[in-house]
């Protein structure tokens, strides 16, 4: 074991979390040390392994992004649990996507960046479901903020077109991104079929303009699995500049091991290199900021005297929890063209139907019209006819113009039931693989049953579909959330409300693992607003204040 | 409106298309086919080339077609007299497009080959399967069906916030 690296702060990922706590840290003085798992690539190498992808597996996210035999994240399911990551159980599979590289998983994600609404972080006092948060909106709105700017996020300068429909404290940095015909056509649609109104998506996407030193948008259709241009925001984009403020980071760096001191306190964490050799890192705090899946796996896995049960895991809430956004995905064949695939890949969605009374009852949805060109789903079903000639290149054409896929993304509850534990199986460097047992729960189950396909049928009516396949079971949305939860009182949660452990003053676990709720919008914008409450706190604390 | 959950019969082309027969028959370790360049301008490549031109009515690339051809020569001992037998059928009507002799190509083995040829030149790998050989990305032939109005995706049309144009009519499909 050596001694590889030490600073005020040690930061183990380098997501969006990390790298945004790490640059609030920098600027105030602090001195900062990152470890990532995976490696540090750059942008082309990335694009050349999504090009170089068959067509049959482009629309996977994670497919150009090999793993390291270190550092192994989910690939797509092969069935066996010795070559799977993510070892599933329960009802229904948590089969979700990241990635272990530099950068984190916003490498591939759509850059959607919808806010929490008051009621969604009151989901118990006001529909008597879930839990509450443990502070309200107001608290979080100027975190939301500093969200948009440090992102890049662009949306509506008009008020009607805004979520949450209440008002803005200050504007979007950036106008929202146009709609293309076929999202206008939609928008119409359930407007004048539904009296639903279709919103500019909040995205971290720059909208006509360079911003962060980033290009503008330019319509490459291909957010997931990767911007070629960086007009979206990933933080991958950010390393470079933290390195110039004095960031060390390390990759290729698998933190296995946190270890505790005096006073519960951590003193240090400990990483393995390629080679299998071990390397201590020592600072004065700590942020284990790694997603909702590799956050609980590394504090199990540092069990030890004082903490027997791992770390932070007093309230024995670490691992529990697990949350996501279920998804219905229906795929309609239109009688009109649609033209899907200009602009980015989600650029719109319907938020209205996430909120009501009715949470007392059943999960809310949001709907979306996903804009992902259809060519790569499209082109083996028109072979599969057997047309040739003329005739195939119009199926093609026809199926690629006139098919669109709607979804449903659902919210679900927090239920201790679903589970994050360590597997008996390893992984490369013998280190447990994380085992989630996982349950959508009747409360999101009836949303389905009663709710929100009763809507997408209507919307698929609505646009003239003659054809619509449904799903049989939910899909997972790549939103991992809860497993570190947030709340007021140490006997059942794993963090306050700066995403400080209750059982160690010096650890800090920001993210989608504090959040209380899903709603129904997707998480990273939350997990950032978080991040910058806990660098704040963090400041402070460091600075003794 | 119609509702179509139920998973629908199987034929063989399908099969052919999706990648299970072609798994079993074309499954090829090689990752990059660069043993293909030894193949360039050998007469089977020729002959591959003018089956393809026979196969798609459209302008292929050579370079795509030596990676195409170079895969079917590993997965078929008699690449050249299928070849040869399939456009013997064309010449023998005359045919200058597919339309005018593909249905006279026998089911079995030589239809599979057709058809595995014309799939590979518009998707661009050997096979729906994840594990498929690709050919090509850009030069696949189901993007030059849509490029009027379609993306390559991460290759783009239009400039910042460029997209907002009016959509093009379903037909006519664009001479490529």
């Amino acid at each position: 074991m050596t001694q590889t690296a030490s600073a005020e702060v040690v930061i183990v990922g380098t997501g969006v979390v990390g790298v945004v706590v790490a640059e609030q840290l920098l600027d105030a003085g602090i001195s900062v040390v990152m470890l990532e798992a995976g490696p540090r690539v750059t942008r082309a190498e990335i694009v050349e392994n999504f090009r170089n992808l068959p067509l049959g597996i482009k629309g996977s996210a994670s497919s150009s992004y090999p793993p390291k035999p270190w550092a192994p994240h989910p690939m797509p399911r092969t069935g066996n649990p010795d070559e799977d990551y993510l070892q599933l159980d329960g009802p229904d599979a948590y089969a979700q996507t990241y990635i272990r590289y530099a950068g984190g998983s916003t490498w591939h994600w759509a850059g959607t960046c919808w806010r929490l609404t008051p009621d969604d972080m009151r989901l118990n006092s006001r529909y008597g479901v879930g839990r509450d948060w443990a502070f309200d909106y107001e608290t979080l709105d100027p975190y939301y903020n500093l969200a948009e700017y440090k992102l890049g996020i662009c949306g509506p300068a008009d008020p009607a077109l805004q979520w949450p429909p209440r008002p803005r404290s200050k504007p979007y940095p950036m106008p929202h991104l146009p709609f293309s015909p076929g999202e206008e056509k939609f928008t119409r649609v359930v407007k004048d079929a539904l009296g639903y109104t279709n919103l500019p998506v909040a995205q971290a996407r720059n909208s006509g303009t360079p911003y962060d030193e980033r290009p503008a948008c330019c319509g490459n259709n291909n957010c997931v699995p990767v911007c070629p241009i960086g007009a979206k925001y990933d933080a991958a984009t950010s390393l470079k500049r933290l390195e110039e403020k004095g960031a060390t980071i390390l990759s290729n760096a698998v933190v296995h091991r946190i270890e505790t001191g005096e006073g519960n306190r951590i003193e240090a964490v400990h990483y393995y290199d390629p080679e299998r050799q071990s390397h201590r890192v020592t600072g004065k705090h700590f942020v284990i900021a790694c997603n909702a899946i590799e956050t609980p796996k590394l504090l199990l896995m540092s069990a030890d005297s004082r903490n027997p049960n791992g770390l932070a895991n007093s309230s024995d809430q670490v691992g529990r929890n697990m949350m996501d956004h279920p998804q219905m995905g229906l795929t309609l064949t239109l009688d009109e063209p649609y033209w899907l695939g200009q602009g980015p890949v989600v650029n719109s969605g319907i938020m209205e139907t996430s909120q009501g009374d009715f949470r007392a009852e059943h999960a809310g949805a949001y709907f979306r019209m996903n804009n992902f060109a259809r060519n790569r789903y499209e082109t083996f079903n028109a072979l599969k006819t057997g047309k040739v000639g003329r005739a195939l290149d119009e199926e093609i054409r026809r199926r690629t113009a006139c098919t669109v896929n709607v979804v449903a993304a659902h919210e679900i509850l927090p239920d201790p039931n679903n589970r994050l534990t360590l597997s008996s199986r390893k992984d490369w460097l013998g280190l447990p693989k994380p085992h989630v047992y996982y349950d959508v729960g009747d409360y999101t189950r009836r949303s389905a049953d009663v709710y929100s396909m009763p809507i997408a049928r209507r919307i698929a009516e609505a646009m003239g579909a003659i054809d619509v396949k449904e799903p049989t079971q939910f899909a997972q949305s790549k939103h991992l959330m809860g497993s570190t939860i947030m709340g007021n009182d140490p006997a059942n949660s794993v963090v306050d409300t700066d995403c400080r452990a209750y059982d160690h003053d010096n650890l800090f676990l920001p993210g989608g693992g504090a959040m209380a709720s899903t709603a129904c919008g997707n998480s990273t914008i939350t997990m950032v607003a978080l991040a910058f409450k806990a660098a704040e706190a963090l400041v402070s604390q460091a600075k003794g204040a | 409106m119609q509702n179509s959950n139920k998973t629908p019969g199987v034929s063989r082309r399908q099969l052919l298309i999706g990648g299970a027969s072609l798994l079993g028959s074309f499954t090829f370790a090689g990752p990059t086919l660069a043993w293909a360049k030894d193949f360039e301008d050998t007469p089977l490549h020729q002959r591959f080339m003018r089956l393809s031109q026979l196969l798609v009515n459209h302008r292929l690339n050579e370079g795509v077609g030596l990676r195409i051809a170079a895969f079917a020569a590993q997965k078929h001992a008699d690449l050249s007299g299928m070849i040869g037998q399939i456009v013997e059928i064309a010449e023998q009507r005359d045919a200058t497009e597919v339309e005018q002799f593909f249905d006279a190509i026998p089911e079995g083995e030589l239809r599979d080959l057709a058809y595995w040829v014309i799939a590979a030149w518009y998707s661009g790998a050997s096979s729906a399967a994840a594990d498929a050989e690709p050919f090509t990305y850009e030069h696949a032939l189901t993007y030059q069906t849509t490029l009027d109005i379609v993306p390559i995706p991460s290759f783009g049309l239009s400039g910042p916030n460029g997209w907002s144009r009016p959509p093009a009519p379903l037909m006519p499909v664009p001479r490529f």
